[in-house]
């Protein structure tokens, strides 16, 4: 079947106007003193793991790729963030009580050694975000 | 081209679907194991904050709760906003306080509150003691006009200067504002209300029927659990109201306490135990019933829309969290009497 000549056209048109729609995205303040780090100290690995697989999408201090400003991905990356830091954000550990930080670090533990989280979808295109049995370990040696 | 199907008639297709139905109706939901290690049984007590005779500062902190006289009107008690025998709620919106005022924010439950991080819904008192401070002292609530006022009132009845002489056996002053809150907080320290879902959670897999165990599976899937989880199922995190979609309303939250930019919209997770009984919900008090509160939950907090049956599924397992009343610790004590000493109420209606 011939694909008209018109549909290339109208679909570089329409991406282009997509470009010109683009979520909310952004850092919020990240008081230090209200950071996991900060409350929980945990160890040089558990903080090496953190920063490595988990602040983008787990607290204040993203780091936004160039793809996050391109129109239909951009609202993806958007969305993973803000869900992300919805269930877990390491930048206000100082909201959750005692009882909250045990059971988020056995989430965190849990979710790691069952490989749901990092995502699959994530992994493959972010390949250092990879955890690996160290990293695991490290993360779970918080809690048990 | 129309094909008959001789083997498929449509009464094999029929029992077939019956089968199927009944199949799955007698299956009783398994319940994840793994999902329940996010939650705990309620504690057998709590700690008390003071030291001393515990029998004694909770014998007071129960005259002290039901006593209208810490209030201006002497109409209003720590009761009448939060009833014990109604499950520690008043059951309106925001509550009457003196001369007709209303707060801003809905009275939330005493039951079990003395093991959260912090009370009131912005966490401004750091626990039961500290909350039994603001109200008799709100000029919209209780309103007295200062401390010494609360203690001029105590100090009239000779009743109440021997059970504070023996609450606080080592105190030279004992009748005190402070020690006023020290005892309401040691009494409601014993306001616990286990239910079946503790009977769960310690093993008895009967506790729940089969549908109530369906609840929690779809509360955990549809993303409840995110925040309330732990021994009170809440009230051990804050966080912010329209989390995924913005919440029309004015009311900062945690904000006014810390003026910090990023706590705007804050709350303290409310407990879900008794939730049932406790209506209305959020902050403010504007949600009537529980169902709406569920689907409204997981619209601002989750971007999800849930259909009524997942709704209805959820209110199932909710309605577990009621617990068991301790009817013999509420019960009204006689009241030590006035005397011509005693401030008379100022006109609060």
């Amino acid at each position: 079947m011939r694909i008209p000549k018109f549909v290339p056209t109208v679909l570089a048109a329409v991406f282009l106007i997509a470009q010109f729609f683009q979520p909310a995205r952004g850092n919020p303040p990240a008081d230090p003193a209200a950071s996991f780090e900060a409350i929980a100290q945990p160890p040089g690995p558990v903080v090496e793991v953190l920063a490595r697989s988990c602040r983008d999408c787990h607290s204040h201090q993203t780091r936004w790729p160039w793809y996050s400003r391109v129109s239909p991905v951009s609202w993806l990356v958007a969305k993973d963030v803000k869900e992300g830091r919805a269930r877990l954000n390491l930048s206000q550990w100082n909201l959750y009580g005692p009882e909250m930080a045990q059971l988020r670090m056995r989430a965190m533990c849990d979710e790691a050694r069952f490989g749901a989280m990092p995502p699959k979808y994530y992994t493959p295109l972010h390949r250092d975000a990879r955890l690996n049995a160290a990293g695991v370990a490290a993360l779970c040696a918080m809690v048990f | 081209m129309k094909v008959r199907n001789s083997v498929l008639g449509p009464g094999a297709v029929l029992t077939a679907t019956l089968l199927l139905a009944a199949g799955c109706a007698s299956k009783p939901a398994q319940v994840d194991d793994a999902k329940l290690k996010m939650f705990a049984p309620l504690p057998e007590t709590i700690p008390a904050k003071a030291a001393g005779p515990l029998e004694a500062q909770v014998s007071l902190g129960r005259m002290l709760y039901y006593d209208a006289r810490l209030s201006k009107s002497q109409t209003i008690s720590c009761n009448s906003c939060h009833d014990l025998a109604k499950y520690g709620v008043d059951g309106a919106p925001t509550s009457l306080g003196f001369k007709g005022q209303h707060g801003d924010r809905n009275s939330p439950t005493v039951y079990n509150a003395a093991a959260h991080i912090a009370q009131f819904w912005d966490g401004r008192a750091p626990d039961v003691e500290g909350q039994a401070k603001g109200p008799v002292l709100n000029p919209v609530e209780m309103a007295m006009s200062s401390d010494q006022a609360v203690v001029a009132v105590l100090e009239s009845m000779p009743e109440y200067v021997a059970a504070f002489q023996k609450a606080f056996p080592d105190d030279k002053k004992p009748v005190s504002y402070d020690n006023m809150s020290l005892a309401i907080g040691t009494f409601e320290r014993g306001l616990l209300t286990p239910s079946r879902w503790d009977k769960f959670l310690k093993g008895d897999k009967t506790a729940l029927t089969a549908e109530e165990q369906a609840g929690f599976q779809q509360f955990v899937a549809a993303g409840c659990s995110t925040c309330h989880v732990g021994a009170l199922l809440g009230g051990n995190l804050y966080q912010k109201i329209g989390l995924m979609k913005p919440y029309p309303d004015p009311d900062p939250g945690r904000y006014q306490v810390t003026k910090v930019e990023s706590d705007r919209m804050m709350f303290k997770v409310p407990s879900l135990r008794n939730v049932a009984k406790t209506a209305p919900y959020f902050h403010n008090g504007k949600v009537g019933s529980l169902d709406q509160a569920i689907a409204q939950m997981a619209e601002y907090q989750l971007d999800k829309q849930l259909s009524p049956a997942e709704v209805s599924s959820i209110l199932t397992f909710l309605n577990t969290l009621t617990g068991e009343i301790p009817a013999q610790y509420i019960q009204k004590p006689e009241l030590p009497k006035s005397t011509a000493k005693t401030p008379k109420p100022v006109e609060g209606d």
